[in-house]
């Protein structure tokens, strides 16, 4: 077993956002990402870096990391989609698209392609229903209006290391109305 | 003093209160769920809704606005409010379902919800009978569910710790487990992971939930969503008969309830005490079913050429009557226990005392640093106290041996002690010596002794402890012995198979009945063979003697110990020094 530890710059840095607030507990989420950033994940072992850390239990880091899809609670592949199933994603046939993503690469949602490129997660909502359907890059960049094509292009990028572009989205007043059909 | 209207009827309260803990408190009904009166409160889940006003009150006319029958205006809060979370106000209006259409909808709706991905698996569940979902959802539910779809599935059968099992489909997320780890027990184990539909509580992957006041989650869980892996599909609730009791498993004397089933304990569970426990009690005090039930001492035992058998209770008692009248009375040693109660070490040193030996002496069990600051005394036999105020003689374990091996002693009478187990003796210096034991169970004291006398344990008699709080307490049978009878003893409980049940049928039986008497009266038969005056029909006229006798008890009694939940002696003896 790996021993993950933070370095005395990153404690001092942890100890500054502990500062910010009345008791440790909201500290927990900032640092989670500090460690998913530094390990890549944050396996139970970093969720109880984390707790050491902040003198909380295991149990309470660990309930803030399972709620958000957003913490790798298990190493993932490099590139993770999330894909968002929501309310106004899945009205706009969400499923069908993470049903095509799947298909494509050869897995289920949860799971990690074997070359360790990448993994799918089915998400809650994003906040861009605007959007949808739409997925999130490894928390990063957003592609919405999901369709077959896109997907086939964003995987290709992805394979040699291509995030999508940020996809500006024109404001309403000045969008092209919509072809009637 | 300030009002409520509670379904148009008035009622006065004093001081912050919360409207689900007055209407509680004034023998009302509200449903609820997630609210316990020792925890902290989240209102989460929507269960106590009422409608709740209050009145206009005029700045300018410093008075309340009344309407045209000159009653007040009522101002009602927008929406339906959670009862256990709204403070009581002077004037203040609440309507429940009695009144109120709109709680009464209200109440079915969350029903509705709560149950969309519950498993309804009531006939195969363990909460059942005493399950506030069943309950309400019979009282306040909706008929059938709307809900057509596959229900979520969650983990089942999840072994949270060694005590624990977690069935997360049935979980209603209230979180009453995990608050009491936060707030009482403090060992801050479990936690609600996922989120929306998925939610379930759990410890951190890898860890154990083995805190050791952990299966008071599996009492204060409203569903059947934490059981205890104990007492799991061992009986259904409405098969036992509750009796309260106390905790013998330590020095603190919780107050519990005993479940039994045709004469065997099924499970212990605490018993509301604000005096000592409150609604907990420590997980090791449930294991003292097994005391009750298991490798219990049947029918008195005489050694007959170094080889136990069973006797009748009249050879028993001539074997001991020829030993006691075979040597002088300075030749015996009579042993009480911190382990037995009031009555019985004063029955002992009683009867000695009028035999012609004044001094009685017990070792107390006390290991510094093993119990914590909360239930968990360090003192290991729930009747220390109880044994000091009646003055028997307190020796450490070292003196009680040099006592017990010393060449002055013929005979060595011993109440309840496992000294062989305590290593207090060895099995062989006590197997030196004629000793005669009065005791509950098997064990390695019983083993080497002449005449073993089975004694009554707390769950089948009446009798008293002092616990380390200097608190009396007693308790009441919950098991009948050869010789009591539910039926007969007005004091002892029945439920449903203790009225119903036959010895024809499948369900109950004479087997678990145990052949043993309290140690009290096995002293009264001993005293008839030697012609001594010591006579007692009831173990309340052992203690009605002591009370009169022993300053420490004076003023005390059985109804006494029953409607004040116990009784401080510690303290009423300081008030005492305190008036001289
Ligand atoms: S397991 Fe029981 S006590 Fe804990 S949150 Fe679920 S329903 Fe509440
Ligand atoms: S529902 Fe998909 S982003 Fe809101
Ligand atoms: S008891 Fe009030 S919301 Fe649960």
């Amino acid at each position: 077993m790996q021993n993950y530890e933070f370095t005395k710059e990153e404690l001092a840095k942890i100890d500054k956002i502990i500062a910010k607030y009345p008791n440790p507990q909201p500290a927990v989420m900032p640092v989670l990402w500090m460690a998913q950033e530094k390990f890549g994940h944050v396996e139970p072992e970093v969720q109880q870096l984390v707790a050491k850390t902040l003198d909380l239990t295991p149990a309470h880091v660990y309930g803030v990391a399972s709620f958000y899809t957003q913490y790798y609670k298990e190493k993932k592949g490099k590139y993770v989609l999330d894909v968002c199933t929501s309310f106004s994603c899945q009205a706009c046939g969400a499923y069908d698209t993470l049903h095509e993503l799947e298909e494509k690469l050869g897995i289920k949602a949860g799971e990690t392609t074997e070359d360790g490129m990448f993994s799918i997660q089915s998400v809650e909502c994003l906040g861009a229903c605007g959007y949808a359907p739409m997925m999130q890059i490894t928390n990063d960049v957003y592609v919405n209006h999901l369709t077959s094509e896109k997907l086939d292009k964003v995987i290709e990028g992805l394979k040699q290391d291509k995030l999508p572009e940020f996809e500006p989205i024109p404001l309403v007043q000045n969008r092209e109305p919509a072809e009637e059909k | 003093m300030a009002e409520i209207f509670i379904d148009n009827k008035r009622f006065e309260f004093e001081g912050p209160t919360k409207v689900l803990q007055f209407i509680l408190d004034n023998g009302l009904e509200l449903p609820f769920f997630c609210y316990h009166p020792s925890l902290s409160i989240p209102a989460n889940c929507r269960k106590c809704f009422v409608e709740a006003g209050q009145p206009v009150f005029n700045r300018e006319t410093n008075s309340f606005e009344l309407d045209e029958n000159g009653e007040r205006v009522i101002r009602f809060f927008p929406k339906l409010m959670t009862a256990c979370s709204l403070d009581a106000t002077d004037g203040m209006v609440i309507k429940t379902h009695v009144t109120s259409e709109l709680v009464r909808r209200g109440q079915k709706d969350t029903l509705e919800l709560i149950l969309i991905n519950h498993p309804l698996d009531c006939p195969i569940c363990d909460q059942a009978g005493e399950c506030p979902l069943q309950i309400q959802t019979y009282k306040y539910g909706p008929e059938g569910s709307r809900f057509e779809h596959k229900k979520v599935h969650k983990p089942k059968r999840i072994q949270l710790g060694p005590r624990v099992v977690l069935d997360a489909e049935r979980c209603i997320n209230c979180t009453r487990c995990v608050r009491f780890t936060d707030e009482i027990s403090k060992s801050k184990q479990l936690t609600i992971v996922q989120r929306g539909d998925n939610n379930y509580p759990v410890t951190a992957p890898g860890l154990e939930f083995d805190d050791p006041y952990s299966v008071n989650t599996v009492d204060i869980c409203p569903v059947g969503a934490l059981t205890s892996s104990d007492f799991r599909f061992k009986a259904r609730v409405w098969e036992m008969s509750q009796t309260p009791s106390i905790d013998i498993t330590n020095g603190k004397g919780c107050s519990i309830d005993i479940w039994t089933r045709d004469n065997l304990v099924m499970r212990i569970t605490p018993r509301y005490n604000p005096h000592i426990n409150d609604y907990w009690m420590p997980d090791a005090g449930r294991e003292a079913y097994k005391i009750y039930n298991e490798n219990r001492i049947s029918r008195p035992e005489v050694n007959v050429d170094n080889q136990k058998i069973k006797s009748s209770w009249n050879n028993a008692l001539l074997t001991t009557s020829e030993k006691i009248q075979s040597i002088q009375p300075n030749e015996i040693l009579v042993v009480g226990s911190a382990y037995a109660s009031v009555e019985d070490n004063f029955a002992l040193a009683k009867f000695f005392g009028q035999l012609g030996q004044e001094k009685a002496v017990f070792a107390p069990n006390i290991i510094e640093g093993s119990g914590d600051d909360f239930l968990i005394s360090d003192d290991l036999a729930p009747n220390t106290s109880g044994c000091e105020f009646l003055g028997i003689d307190q020796l450490d374990k070292e003196k009680l041996a040099a006592e017990i091996t010393s060449d002055q002693y013929k005979l060595i009478v011993i109440l309840h002690e496992d000294v062989v187990g305590r290593q207090i003796v060895t099995a062989d210096q006590l197997a030196s010596k004629f000793s005669i034991y009065l005791g509950t169970n098997k064990n390695q004291t019983s083993a080497v002794s002449n005449v073993v006398i089975p004694v009554t344990t707390a769950a089948e008699h009446f009798v008293s402890y002092v616990n380390v709080q200097g608190r009396i307490q007693r308790t009441i049978p919950a098991k009948e012995t050869l010789y009591t009878n539910r039926r007969l003893d007005l004091e002892m409980s029945m439920g449903r198979l203790d009225h119903f049940g036959t010895q024809f049928d499948n369900w109950v039986t004479d087997k678990n009945k145990i052949d043993c008497i309290p140690a009290w009266e096995f002293l009264v038969r001993l005293a008839h063979e030697l012609n001594i005056d010591f006579k007692f029909n009831s173990a309340r006229e052992v203690f009605q003697e002591i009370v009169a006798g022993t300053d420490h008890f004076s003023d005390v009694s059985y109804e006494r110990i029953d409607s004040e939940l116990g009784v401080d002696l510690a303290n009423k003896q300081k008030e005492e020094l305190n008036l001289a």
